[in-house]
């Protein structure tokens, strides 16, 4: 049972507090935590189960936002971890980002969500959709309506649908003059290439997206013509068990507007899009990098806004790169970026420059790591194929539409 | 570049902010109180309080108390508008605790909205009124609940449910049935949406209640994959205990497997013999590390704590799973059901849900099937960073108990450079654990890149991995050991280039690793050391010398080519000993030591060094270096001698000095942590878990078959311990002697306690300040065995009352079956483990000799005008109200007139009530009358005192603050005289009878920041010592003359029940450690148990050190507490 809940700004400032059960918990835990976070740096911030003196808290970092929960006895701590996840992600979708400004304007519409999520330090509506109809997202109508007449409420009147019926996550009997649907796959592919050039791990992990907007109580069914290929799955709620573990058929009622219908694995692939081949030679107190970006196979797809970080080691001194396509720039904290966009049709993208080493050190013995971001549209690169999308009782017109991205996740080349 | 662009940029995006942040409430925020809030709260346009509501919530946020608003925002409620309502409530229900009396203003509304048409109104309504957490409306609450349990709309119902753990915050028994009766309601209900609230409710409000659950167990099951998420947490753990309680273990699963086989297997050849087996045959097939696995089961079932300090006992036999405790999961349809309902949810979205079902199938599923766990599990590690942890700790155990189920997954356990340290160590971790001979080499590739990371401590941890994965399987041992020695080479680690530690502890760690390895076969890694030896003097790193030279030492006859090398490497050691680090020296002298202790030739040469070394040594800054040569000096030369005179019988005292020299010198250089895993085991998915303690409120699983057919109320566990009674009182002996009932012939300590208890009687006047005298004839001394020491045989005197005799006999026997726990409490295991034996005592009489303190309220002297007025705190507890503390006053009149017309009464007693207060009274006196108490009920007055009469009153009060003074105003002959009450914590609590049982169970239930010490000095015992010394024939008197003293002191002081006293038996007669008295009480006000320990330590004669412990769930009132015990206890006594 969680008993406190802060929001606090990366400057370690409280910008909000929410007691949640009988027993208080004094904000100078804040104070506490927040000195171990400057004592121990990232480490500690990366932690997400803390035991302090007098509480168990709970972190959950985003954008610089510090969500910290308290509880002072036996819980699940991924009931805590995963509900605080679900707070930032209801937050960012209501306020379009999370901010330390958009956090403080808001703030009333934060305790109001707060208050409507849980109740009593355990849970009570995080499905987005019903929370949409008890509190009205700010929007720019809104906004000029409070600024004109001085007087908006946010607070819906009525009980949404959803929270009596028998299928939580839809409000009753929506009407929609255009009945449509989109599902899109949204993929990222995990990579690892170890220091020989060689793919240790290639992975896709893909959500399908399903917005839709279909009048009445719609029966969905959405089939893949390879779903052998799927290595694990996790579902929405709405996600019939039976059919998928017998057919391997979704078969669900979705809720309204958007959401993840499901989100899966595919392991051992074969194969990345692009290749990135450093080469780093080091000697004399001097470093050579030499890195090449190129297409490996071609998806008939242009691959776009790619980019490659790295962190340089902490024993250089200084560095001078340079590439014959895109910009590269190195940050303060020694992280250097090149961005490539697309790869031009006539060269192949390199990145070369020399790194000074500190004096009295010969050669490197720490490599970077190179971390690489692409987007690809309209493929999926797992191979997975929608089937068909069939719905029961269908009404007189059903817009559906199908799409494909894939982008980068964990790829990373090792040097 | 462009720096007039990056400032337009810069404007740009502020005015940006600008405008979005137009139309938001943030002018709120940033400037809350720059308007007046009051006269906004009492508009009359909802615009305008909505605005003052949002100013004091924006105050709330930035932590400024703004509870002074109260009132007027209470009067808000009554408002139509819902966004005022929801303000409103926010605002009300975060004071409510801190502004009772105003808090109650609002509950007419909220009666009125819980009978709206809106569901949402009635649901707010409910939601408030119960987060309120008013004694004084609790049953407003309850019945509101209990009409909102029938309601037609689920969202109205399922917050019913979640009212309920609020109500049952609030601790009072009287509501505790009703509440348990709506649970049962609700987790009857036909929307799944309000079982999962339900079920959450039952888990913080009764679970142990599991009748409830076996009512409609199958319908849980059927409906548990449509509750909502949340719910469906608690509600796998609710089913899963259930199961275990009514079935028993699955005889399938993983955690039977290791009952019969492994309890064998540690019965016949001891666990070394056969871990290799185990390893051998760790394949794809299954199999599982046996004696872990018992580990983790018997922890899981009995908790870490229970189980570590037990099997530390050696009898580990009193806890062993019986067949009976086990069910088929083939043939049980409880179950099959539960696994069949909770294996989609291992699909589930929410990874706690997730995480919960993996972990019923891991506790219950039949081996063949816990593989359906593991996908989902590792698809786990795809969500959130923070949850990636979480998982991995948990798999970690998983992967320990059954390598095989992780194993061939190993690739998802690679290591991504953005993940953070923690998730990375855990990773090596797991990845060591369960590397097999087919995954070895593409992990050790894996492990080459690591080593390059430029995050240090995670390469010096990898080092430690290839160490561990080395030590697993031996095969690869020399691939190990050829990568660590050129690592060991290269020259970033052995150049001294000032990167700190970070280079230097990859350098120990791989010599640390190179060290273990050579460890398990040291003839076939003889090169090994060579070269380890020749690079000493490319090895900077002291700590990584140190355990090189060390190794020169240990291995120092192996081989042949070592001891030639031995003459040069020592003569270079001592040549470069002065300039070398601490430990360095110690382990070169150390090291010169053992070869000179050793060695059969050169011996010449060696003693050379030998000496020149201590010579060295001797002068050293440091005093250790100093120390270690000094005593080392006397070391070899005996040897020599004994070499140099008798040269053919020196076989023996050789080989002593061989056993010495490895005694003194065998430790190892350093310990460098290599893992940091434990044995303590708790539920997967558990907070405990994480942290690696028992979190407050932690379960382990419940006994099995611990739920009975028929009885269904029994406090789960005590079965099995009737049980248990029964098999020793028939074995043993001794278990029947312990019954008092039986032991009619030890009256050793009668005779030396009559003394005692005609002391004690002889002041019987002051029994009259004793109200409570205890009426049950307890015996004067019991004592109960529990230990083996023999010399206790006699040690238990009369009876009490026969009727009396049987019960007792049974509480004997509980308490010594619950002894073994008891000194499961971390911090005493230590010492209770070399004094296993201890005696119960307890001290009959010790009641009546109670004299609580009397401190003066009124001087005759300065202003009482010949009136004395004392007052002590009395043991009675007050009939009227909880809160009120019972006070005797004893007046008398040292003057030599009468006095007359005296009385006490409260000071502000006719002061007039302001507005607010009053109508606040007056909704309080109509809603609740109990609790509406006066700070004093006014005593009878007397009517007159003659010169020289005393009088005594009984007065109740009512202190609002622990510490804080209470005035109070004396009136006698018409003055008014202002006296002060200083309040006495020791009687803000009340006794709370139990047995050590029951104690210890508590006890274990509040542990971590629930618990105090403090320690101080106790000395009145001395003076006792010293008036009885004429007839201390026997020994033992010491001890009860301690008790005695300790006890009186502390029940003079506060209002406590003494629960036990534990006696050390097999200790040295003079020394008191050990004695252990235990209190308990509960605090007046709340009921809530506060138990307080103390530990004796010293000789009996001398002043004796207290350790004081308390446990309490209030935190401040225990620390309060803790505080005046020591105090008291280190005044002296005024006799």
């Amino acid at each position: 049972m969680l008993q406190c809940i802060f929001l606090l700004s990366d400057s370690g400032e409280v910008m909000l507090e929410k007691q949640l059960t009988g027993h208080r918990v004094d904000r100078s835990i804040c104070d506490w935590f927040w000195d171990h976070v400057i004592s121990q740096g990232d480490s500690f911030k990366s932690q997400p189960v803390i035991a302090s003196p007098t509480h168990y808290l709970f972190q959950v970092v985003r954008e610089g936002i510090t969500f910290l929960a308290c509880t002072q006895v036996e819980m699940p701590p991924l009931m805590g971890i995963e509900f605080l996840c679900r707070v930032s992600d209801v937050l960012s979708d209501y306020l379009g980002g999370l901010n330390e400004d958009v956090i403080k304007d808001n703030f009333v519409i934060v305790y109001e969500l707060l208050d409507e999520m849980i109740d009593n330090g355990f849970p009570l509506t995080t499905e987005p959709n019903i929370l949409r109809e008890m509190i009205a997202p700010p929007n720019i109508v809104s906004k000029v309506l409070s600024v004109v007449t001085g007087n908006s409420s946010n607070v819906s009147d009525t009980l949404p649908g959803a929270t009596g019926s028998c299928i939580p996550w839809r409000a009753a009997d929506p009407k929609y003059a255009n009945n449509e649907v989109y599902v899109d796959l949204v993929e990222e592919m995990d990579a690892v290439i170890n220091r020989d050039g060689a793919l240790v791990k290639c992975e896709v992990y893909g959500e399908v997206r399903v917005n839709s907007h279909l009048s009445g109580l719609p029966d969905l069914t959405l089939s893949f013509a390879n779903p052998s290929i799927l290595d694990d799955v996790r579902f929405h709620p709405c996600v019939r068990f039976r059919p998928w573990e017998s057919h391997q058929i979704l078969s669900f009622v979705p809720p309204d507007g958007e959401f993840k219908l499901m989100s899966y694995r595919v392991k051992k692939l074969k194969s990345t899009p692009i290749y990135v081949k450093p080469q780093l030679s080091s000697d004399a107190g001097k470093c050579r990098v030499n890195v090449l970006v190129g297409i490996r196979n071609d998806h008939g797809k242009t691959i776009d806004s790619i980019t490659l970080q790295f962190q340089l080691p902490p024993c250089i001194l200084s560095a001078d790169l340079t590439s014959n396509t895109g910009t590269v720039n190195i940050l303060g904290n020694k992280t250097c970026s090149w961005s490539i966009g697309r790869i031009p049709k006539d060269k192949t993208p390199s990145l070369s420059g020399t790194l000074v080493l500190e004096s009295e050190l010969e050669r490197l013995h720490v490599f970077p790591t190179f971390r690489v971001g692409f987007k690809i549209m309209g493929v999926a690169l797992s191979g997975l194929q929608i089937d068909k999308l069939d719905l029961k009782t269908a009404p007189s017109r059903l817009y559906k539409g199908f799409r494909a991205l894939t982008r980068a996740g964990e790829f990373e080349v090792r040097s | 570049m462009f720096p007039q662009f990056g400032a337009t940029a810069d404007t740009l995006s502020k005015a940006s902010t600008m405008v979005f942040r137009i139309g938001t409430d943030a002018h709120l925020y940033d400037d809350p109180d720059d308007v007046s809030i009051a006269p906004l709260l009492d508009s009359k346009f909802d615009s305008e309080k909505c605005e003052a509501l949002k100013r004091l919530l924006a105050l709330i946020a930035q932590g400024i108390d703004v509870s002074n608003y109260f009132p007027q925002v209470v009067k808000n409620v009554a408002s139509q508008s819902l966004e005022v309502k929801k303000l409103v409530y926010l605002y009300l229900l975060h004071y409510a605790e801190k502004r009772p009396n105003e808090a109650l203003l609002s509950i007419n509304y909220f009666q009125k909205d819980l009978g709206d048409p809106n569901p949402l109104v009635r649901a707010w309504a409910l939601r408030t009124m119960a987060g309120i957490r008013l004694h004084v409306i609790a049953p407003l609450v309850l019945v509101a609940v209990g009409k909102c349990a029938r309601d037609p709309s689920v969202y109205v119902r399922k917050c019913a449910a979640n009212a309920l753990p609020k109500l049952h915050d609030l601790r009072q028994e009287e509501h505790a049935l009703a509440i348990e009766e709506i649970v049962g309601k609700l987790l009857n209900d036909h929307s799944p949406a309000v079982v999962g609230a339900a079920a959450a409710a039952f888990a913080s409000v009764c679970p142990y209640n599991l009748s409830l659950i076996r009512r409609n167990y199958r319908k849980l099951c059927e409906i548990l994959p449509d509750v909502e998420e949340w719910g469906q947490i608690a509600l796998i753990g609710i089913l899963l205990r259930y199961v275990i309680a009514s079935h028993g273990l699955v005889k399938e699963s993983i955690m039977f497997s290791l009952q019969c086989t492994g309890s064998s297997h540690s019965v016949k050849d001891g666990p070394d013999a056969d871990f290799g087996q185990v390893k051998e045959s760790t394949d794809m097939d299954g199999t599982c590390d046996y004696e872990f696995v018992n580990m983790v089961s018997r922890c899981y079932i009995e908790g870490p704590d229970e189980y570590l300090s037990r099997s530390s006992y050696a009898n580990r036999e009193s806890f062993e799973l019986t067949g009976e405790q086990f069910t088929s999961g083939k043939s049980n349809d409880d179950v099959k059901i539960l696994l069949y309902s909770t294996s989609p949810l291992l699909w589930s979205n929410n990874s706690a849900v997730v995480l919960a079902a993996a972990g019923v199938h891991w506790v219950m599923a039949p081996k063949e099937d816990v593989k359906r766990i593991i996908k989902p599990l590792l698809f786990l590690l795809r969500s959130s960073n923070a949850s990636k942890y979480v998982v991995l700790c948990n798999i970690q155990v998983f992967a320990k108990a059954m390598p095989s189920l992780f194993a061939p997954y190993y690739e998802d356990f690679f290591i991504c450079s953005s993940e953070s340290y923690q998730v990375k160590a855990l990773k090596l971790e797991i990845l060591s654990s369960f590397a097999t001979d087919s995954s070895i080499s593409s992990i050790f590739k894996e492990f080459q890149d690591y080593i390059r990371d430029p995050d240090r401590r995670f390469a010096a941890d990898t080092i430690a991995a290839i160490g561990l994965c080395a030590q697993r399987l031996p095969k690869m041992a020399h691939i190990c050991v050829d990568g660590l020695l050129a690592l060991s080479r290269e020259e970033f680690v052995t150049k001294d280039f000032g990167f700190g530690d970070q280079e230097a502890g990859i350098l120990t760690h791989a010599i640390l690793s190179i060290k273990s390895i050579i460890k398990q076969d040291p003839p076939s890694h003889e090169k090994v050391i060579i070269q380890l030896v020749r690079s000493l003097d490319s090895v900077k790193v002291p700590a990584a010398r140190a355990m090189i030279i060390w190794m020169v030492g240990e291995y120092s006859s192996l081989g042949e080519i070592i001891p030639r090398m031995l003459n040069t490497v020592l003569k270079y050691l001592a040549w470069c000993f002065t300039s070398e680090a601490l430990e360095t020296k110690l382990q070169i002298l150390n090291t010169v030591c053992k070869v000179l202790v050793g060695a059969t030739e050169d011996l010449l040469t060696f003693k050379k060094i030998f000496s020149y070394l201590v010579e060295l040594a001797e002068c050293d800054l440091n005093y250790d270096v100093r120390d270690r040569a000094r005593f080392l000096k006397k070391l070899p030369s005996s040897n020599l001698v004994s070499i140099g005179q008798e040269e053919g019988t020196n076989d023996l005292p050789e080989k002593d000095l061989h056993v010495v020299a490895e005694c003194i010198l065998g430790r190892e250089t350093r310990k460098v942590k290599t893992e940091s895993f434990s044995y303590r085991f708790y539920l997967p998915g558990s907070l405990s878990q994480i942290v690696l303690h028992a979190a407050p409120g932690y379960e382990p699983l419940p006994k099995p078959c611990s739920l009975l057919l028929d009885d269904l109320n029994v406090p789960e566990g005590t079965s099995e311990i009737k049980k248990r009674a029964a098999d020793y009182s028939g074995t043993d002996d001794y278990g029947t002697s312990s019954d008092p009932s039986d032991n009619e012939s030890a009256s050793d300590y009668d005779s030396q306690h009559s003394v005692a208890e005609s002391s004690g009687s002889a002041r019987g006047d002051d029994s009259e300040f004793t109200s409570e005298g205890n009426d049950n004839a307890d015996p004067l001394i019991q004592i109960s065995d529990i230990g083996n020491a023999s010399e206790n045989q006699n040690g238990v005197s009369q009876s009490g009352p026969a009727n009396l005799g049987e019960l007792m006999s049974d509480r004997a026997l509980e308490s010594w079956l619950g002894e073994h726990s008891g000194s499961s409490n971390p911090g005493i295991s230590e010492q209770s483990q070399v004094r296993i034996s201890s005696a119960r005592i307890s001290l009959g009489d010790v009641g009546k000799r109670v004299k609580p303190k009397c401190y003066s309220l009124l001087d005759p002297a300065t202003s009482g005008n010949g009136l004395k007025v004392d007052y002590s705190f009395s043991s009675e507890i007050s009939s009227m109200s909880h809160l009120l503390v019972c006070i005797e006053v004893f007046f008398k009149n040292c003057s030599s007139e009468t006095i007359s017309e005296i009385t006490l009464v409260d000071e502000d007693s006719n002061r007039a009530l302001d507005a607010a207060d009053k109508a606040a009274d007056v909704n309080q006196s109509c809603l609740a009358s109990s609790d509406n108490v006066p700070t004093l009920v006014p005593m009878e007055s007397i009517a007159s005192l003659e010169p020289d009469q005393t009088a005594r009153r009984i007065v109740q009060v009512r202190f609002h603050h622990h510490l804080l003074p209470l005035k109070l105003a004396l009136y006698c002959d018409g003055k008014k005289l202002p006296v002060k009450l200083r309040p006495d914590i020791g009687y803000f609590v009340k006794p709370l009878p139990m047995d050590v049982e029951v104690f210890i169970d508590k006890e274990s239930r509040l542990p971590g920041m629930f618990e105090y010490t403090r320690s101080c000095a106790f000395t009145d015992h001395i003076e006792e010592l010293n008036k009885e010394n004429g007839d201390s024939l026997f020994v033992k008197d010491k001890f009860l003359a301690i008790c005695e003293s300790l006890a009186l002191k502390i029940l003079s002081n506060a209002n406590l029940c003494l629960v036990s006293i534990d006696m050390p038996v097999a200790a040295n007669l003079d020394d008191a450690s050990g004695l252990r008295l235990r209190f308990s009480s509960a605090i007046l006000s709340s009921s809530i148990p506060c138990l307080i320990t103390i530990t004796v330590e010293g000789k009996c004669s001398d002043p004796l050190n207290l350790s004081i412990k308390v446990n309490c769930e209030e935190t401040v009132f225990g620390l309060n507490l803790l505080n005046r015990i020591a105090n008291f206890l280190v005044e002296p006594t005024l006799s």
